[in-house]
């Protein structure tokens, strides 16, 4: 048990003891130690309705305090929220009857986190987009069936389909088969970037919609096996739909996720919109699918093959039935283009932010690869530690996503309250890893705190940018290759700067700096 | 409150290694010996197959360690941890992956010869192998 969350709220016991004592609970914790794991026994535990946070106004609960205007919180500020609340209330919030949503209990300790990570069954629910639930489970029920995916998908059918996909996605060895692959996409962006730039090296103020199409055609070549040429001069058309199908996914999912939501009632506009998309989405994704079967049914058996593609290992887990990958590809498009994009811009602002790291950075990618010719191996990539430091800390400071869930499976004891089945419980991941408790001078960009040799003590569920464990992202490996990659190759070729004034971080609904992303990109000589 | 170990870990897991195909290799494949000692103390020695993980070990020998190998050795989760000696931890042929030493960071009880045993295959160099296991959720509450 963490010491903090304890004292915190034992201050606020004792405090108000001639009041709130009742004789169900003791609470025999009330020194600053930290308790043994053994004690947890004889502790009384605090019942649900005892967790301090916001009041709840009669009928329309905490709905009003997002709503605008009038409201204390705007969504884009949601950082600033938590760090708000956690300096109001302590360590475990908790923020409940807001309109159609389930109660939410915050939490800001590491340790409880890890604790609730540990007591995972064996089929962990994590919350998830409302919207995408609906589409899979009621609106399209007859395409998705008991194989929703894994986003927006619970119980045994998640857990049906992650068994059956999760071998070949996550094993490393079947990753590092793309290096190549994400290297040359990697290229094509370089060269892009070169056409796109204008006379000052400086990107268009839309540079976000370019870097999507880095991901999207990265992410192509791996879910689907096909090079969808979106970083080419001339697009082809079904190419040009399937980007502003996501185009417009991503700019619609985010208000009926956040704001009042109409959608349920009636089909509002932006619903609509939201539903051909991911329709569109569905269609020409299943017909890429559909052609790679054809491919490989002429092809010879491919499972003895250790360079076999993904999509071949998954086609062949159910060689008739080509939904599975392409739920699995609409999957990875739905979650794989936008964080990743995010990622990337918010690290390329913090190079820019960052010029003596960045110079480390430029140097490190020299030694390693002197020639700017030399292709990356795995070889390379193991040594790169300086980059894989860089993107780390930005992680620890600018979390993609601020932070992540479960919904409890079952009844257990947080921070010396019982909470009970059902509720949400939030993991506060970007207030956690930009304290002073778990980093030493948390307010600095220190990447070389993540370097084996000065490797800080710090706990270990503090910064997980990916989570953790049965539920743990299941693009991890190619996130993280995609990622490396590409940062390798900007920083070797581009001193990346940024001239215009600083921007903020805000919630859109992923984390990324708010403004023209107008680096500029001169080349290295 | 008590957390209730489940067989489910073990029924809903991806077996790496199928029955029929267990009963085929146990007729052509060398067995070896490991044996796993519990936090308690009891030590649990077992038969494995040439080129077996210790995680197809527990999982093709049944046996009940609290929620051992939860992610089905996809490297997501630190449950298939085990200690090894220090002379044995120095013999493996492959020192851990960045993706394992990410995994063991965030192992129950880790320690300087920690490893995940979805990682360790036993081969004839270590036959007789003892590992032990960390307290598992349970332990730490009983």
């Amino acid at each position: 048990m963490n010491s903090n969350c304890f004292s915190r709220n034992n201050f606020i016991a004792l405090k108000f003891s001639s009041l709130m004592f009742n004789k169900r609970l003791r609470i025999l914790n009330l020194n600053n130690k930290r308790t043994s794991k053994s004690s947890a026994d004889d502790r009384y535990i605090r019942g649900y309705n005892e967790i301090p946070g916001p009041k709840a106004l009669p009928l329309i609960g905490n709905s009003w305090r997002f709503l605008p205007v009038i409201g204390q919180h705007r969504i884009e500020k949601i950082d600033v929220m938590s760090k708000q609340l956690r300096e109001q209330y302590g360590d475990i919030v908790k923020v409940d009857k807001i309109l159609s949503r389930p109660d939410m209990v915050l939490l800001f300790d590491a340790e409880q986190i890890e604790k609730v990570f540990r007591n995972e069954d064996t089929l962990p629910f994590r919350p998830s987009m409302s919207s995408l639930n609906y589409y899979k489970h009621v609106l399209r029920k007859d395409f998705f069936g008991d194989e929703g995916g894994v986003i927006a998908v619970h119980g045994e059918n998640w857990l049906k389909f992650r068994t059956k996909v999760q071998q070949p996605i996550l094993q490393p060895q079947i990753a590092k088969l793309y290096i190549n692959v994400i290297e040359e996409t990697a290229e094509l962006f370089v060269s892009r970037i070169r056409k796109i730039r204008r006379k000052n090296n400086e990107v268009g103020e839309n540079f976000l919609n370019d870097i999507h199409l880095w991901s999207l055609e990265s992410i192509a070549q791996i879910a689907l096996d096909i090079k969808l040429g979106c970083l080419d001069d001339a697009v082809r058309k079904d190419t040009e739909i399937l980007i502003a199908a996501i185009h417009t996914f991503f700019a619609n999912v985010a208000i009926l996720e956040f704001k009042v939501p109409f959608w349920k009632i009636f089909n509002t506009r932006t619903w609509k919109k939201c539903i051909t998309a991911l329709d569109t989405m569905r269609n020409v994704t299943m017909k890429y699918i559909t052609q790679a079967l054809e491919k490989k049914l002429i092809q010879t058996n491919n499972s003895s093959n250790e360079n076999a593609s993904l999509l071949q290992r998954i086609l062949e887990l159910d060689p008739k039935n080509p939904k599975l990958a392409t739920i699995l590809a609409l999957d990875m498009f739905l979650v794989g283009i936008d964080t990743t994009s995010a990622a990337v811009a918010s690290i390329l602002y913090q190079l820019s932010q960052h010029q003596d790291k960045q110079h480390i950075l430029f140097n490190e990618i020299c030694s390693i690869l002197p020639n700017r010719n030399d292709k990356l191996t795995t070889k390379e990539l193991q040594r790169l530690i300086y980059l894989k430091a860089f993107i780390k800390e930005t992680f620890r400071m600018y979390p993609v996503v601020l932070g992540n869930g479960r919904c409890l499976t079952k009844e257990m004891e947080i921070c010396g309250y019982q909470v009970p089945k059902g509720v949400h419980v939030i993991f506060q991941h970007y207030v956690i890893s930009n304290s002073e408790h778990y980093f030493k001078n948390a307010n600095k960009f220190e990447p070389e705190r993540w370097l084996k040799h000065n490797k800080e003590q710090t706990h270990a569920f503090a910064s997980l940018p990916f989570g953790f464990g049965k539920r743990m992202c299941l693009g991890r490996r190619f996130a993280e290759l995609e990622i490396q990659i590409l940062i390798a190759k900007l920083v070797q070729n581009f001193h990346i700067e940024y001239t215009r004034q600083p921007l903020e971080y805000e919630v859109q609904p992923l984390y990324l700096p708010k403004g023209p992303l107008s680096f500029t990109f001169s080349d290295r000589t | 409150m008590k957390y209730i170990p489940t067989n489910k870990f073990i029924q809903s897991r991806s077996l790496t290694t199928t029955i029929n195909n267990l009963q085929e290799k146990e007729k052509s494949t060398p067995q070896y010996e490991v044996t796993f000692v519990k936090k308690n103390g009891e030590r649990i020695k077992v038969t494995c197959n040439e080129g077996d993980s210790l995680l197809d070990v527990v999982l093709n020998n049944n046996l009940d360690f609290d929620g051992y190998g939860a992610c089905g050795g996809t490297l997501t989760c630190s449950t298939c941890h085990v200690i090894l000696k220090k002379e044995d931890f120095d013999r493996l042929p492959d020192t851990p992956t960045e993706e394992e030493n990410d995994m063991l960071d965030l192992a129950y009880e880790y320690t300087d010869t920690s490893r995940l045993g979805c990682q360790i295959r036993i081969t004839k160099d270590l036959n007789g192998l003892e590992v032990c296991l960390p307290s598992s959720i349970n332990d730490a509450r009983s």
